[in-house]
């Protein structure tokens, strides 16, 4: 899979106005993003997500460090017509109604007419804006429908990659539910989402593969199912006595019994064999066996604690 | 395509601005009642007129330039649109040009409204059109022109506050060029150097003022309009120029 977002050794220092202090923004990240995925950007607030991804953009410019986009550098003129972004907090021309906005960022990306108007009316029903508010000025929309055009603008051009910077904050739980579905819709016509969030849920839901990052440094990344997976085993079965019980203890102490119903959140993998031989041999029936799965919010808050995040 | 659309946002933008709407209606209101003030000269009721409306034009002008200039892009900066726009296929020259342009659009659809009444009026109480004072108004345009380049130029590294006195106090400055000017002739070398600095380095925004030699049609001007054209292209060569620097600042820039 070719890499959409190539990263190498990116770094963005700060100095302050006496040139005293100096705060790094971004340590030296490497990060490779392929082409297709839904890639999840995750970290606090201040840990360079923002900023890594203005850096990408060609917005503000590495202290050191370097990265292509869509296999060229930062800020090539080719590669911004296929990339679209949606900042957090995006905001707009006020007086501009919802369709001139869309229009304006239409000629910006040198859409012709009679395609531009096409474009526009698509990406306005991708995102599911009412049409009676298409030519209302935007100082009247509200959050949810701010976002709606952010993303709107932000697939204009038909892009291969979209920067989508906390595109669910701050909204309803409807309106919230309606943009991470568009998301993944975004993501099934093979474009590459680069998602930074604070969502997590949102972001195991959606995306295959994630970064954590934290004061500027990325301490992990990986598929979504190679992170959460623990390094436990859960073990279910039914129709247990509880002498058997008792023995299956014996091996794994956490075991729990309901009933005649076993479940062990649990237990060490090499313990595995020696409770199924139990439960097999004592006429009890085993229900699963399965690998623990950790959610990806306790994952992040691990990762970052151990770094001394708190 | 992309310069032109930035422009005409950035038009649609400012005419929306109140301050600017209400400065356009005081001036026009105080050029349409230009005549009723007659009554302080009334042997000289039509230079009256002249004076105060080429004044207001000006005055007014510079307001609306300044205001203009010292906000577009850092507003921009400000309101965070400008993520949207630099991260889409746009140059950053076209960006400043294209602000550049919708600030002088602006500037000239203010001039041309305060202009058009000032001739209309003028017309009216002197039963007949004057063509030499569309001369004044069109060198206002240019001065200001010369003014938004500068407060855009400004507007790359300097806030709005910083901004509005530098390019007040340089057109100032930039008006007294016939001071400096007799100074350079001064014997004390100390003197000659910086008024030879301030009068070639600083906008002459001074040679653009006509009020006088307008109002008073006794004073005669040697070749006026070659007089004119000259300072029309020495307003667009000094505009590139501060424009070219604009861009080198602005292309450097992190927003």
């Amino acid at each position: 899979m070719a890499a959409a977002v190539s990263i190498q050794g990116l770094t963005k220092k700060y100095l302050d106005v006496w040139n005293k202090a100096e705060i790094t923004a971004v340590d030296n990240l490497n990060l490779e993003v392929g082409e297709g995925e839904i890639f999840g950007f995750l970290g606090r607030n201040g840990a360079g997500k923002t900023t890594t991804i203005k850096m990408l953009l060609g917005l503000i410019f590495p202290t050191s460090g370097s990265a292509t986009v869509l296999g060229k550098p930062v800020g090539d003129t080719d590669a911004k017509a296929q990339i679209s972004y949606l900042p957090e907090e995006a905001y707009f021309y006020e007086s501009m109604t919802g369709w001139d906005c869309m229009d304006f960022y239409g000629r910006l990306f040198r859409i012709p007419e009679p395609q531009r108007s096409k474009r526009i009316q698509k990406a306005l029903e991708d995102v599911f804006l009412d049409p009676k508010a298409w030519r209302r000025p935007l100082r009247g929309y509200s959050k949810g429908m701010r976002q709606r055009i952010g993303i709107a603008q932000a697939l204009i051009n038909d892009p291969k990659l979209l920067f989508l910077d906390e595109p669910t904050s701050g909204l309803d739980p409807i309106a919230h539910r309606e943009l991470r579905d568009i998301i993944v819709n975004v993501g099934k016509q093979g474009k590459t989402v680069f998602l930074s969030s604070h969502q997590l849920p949102d972001v195991e839901l959606v995306c295959s593969r994630v970064a954590i990052i934290h004061q500027g440094k990325l301490l992990a990344s990986g598929t979504i199912q190679d992170l959460t997976t623990g390094d436990t085993v859960e073990i279910s079965a039914d129709k247990v006595s509880d002498s058997l019980a008792g023995k299956i203890r014996g091996v794994v102490p956490a075991a729990e019994l309901v009933g005649q119903r076993l479940h062990i959140a649990a237990a060490d993998p090499s313990k595995v064999n020696d409770v199924v031989d139990l439960i097999r041999g004592g006429g009890a029936m085993l229900l699963s066996v399965k690998p623990h799965k950790r959610m990806l919010e306790d994952v992040f808050v691990d990762v970052v604690m151990n770094e001394g995040g708190a | 395509m992309v310069t032109l659309a930035i422009a005409k946002q950035t038009l649609e933008d400012m005419l929306r601005r109140k301050i600017l709407l209400v400065l356009l209606i005081i001036a026009v209101g105080m050029i349409a009642l230009g005549p009723s003030v007659g009554f302080l000269s009334p042997r000289e009721s039509s230079a009256v007129l002249r004076s105060l409306g080429l004044a207001v034009i000006l005055l007014a002008g510079l307001l609306i330039t300044i205001l203009s200039g010292i906000q577009v892009i850092p507003t921009e900066i400000e309101r965070r649109t400008i993520y949207t726009v630099l991260s889409k296929p746009v140059q950053r020259y076209e960006f400043v040009l294209g602000k550049f342009l919708g600030g002088i659009f602006t500037v000239f659809v203010m001039i041309a409204a305060m202009g058009l009444v000032f001739l209309l009026v003028l017309a009216w109480q002197e039963k007949r059109f004057d063509p030499e004072m569309l001369k004044g108004v069109v060198l206002t345009f240019f001065q200001m022109t010369l003014l938004g380049a500068l407060a855009i130029f400004f507007s790359t590294f300097a806030t709005p506050v910083v901004n509005f006195f530098l390019s007040f106090g340089l057109f100032i400055v930039g008006n007294l060029s016939s001071v400096t000017d007799s100074l350079i002739s001064n014997k004390n070398p100390a003197t000659r150097i910086m008024a030879s600095a301030v009068h070639y380095i600083i906008p002459n925004f001074g040679n653009f003022n006509l009020q006088n030699k307008l109002i008073h049609p006794s004073v005669e001007i040697s070749n006026a309009n070659v007089f004119i054209v000259q300072n029309i292209v020495y307003a667009v060569i000094y505009s590139a120029v501060l424009l070219l620097l604009a861009i080198l600042v602005f292309d450097k820039r992190e927003v």
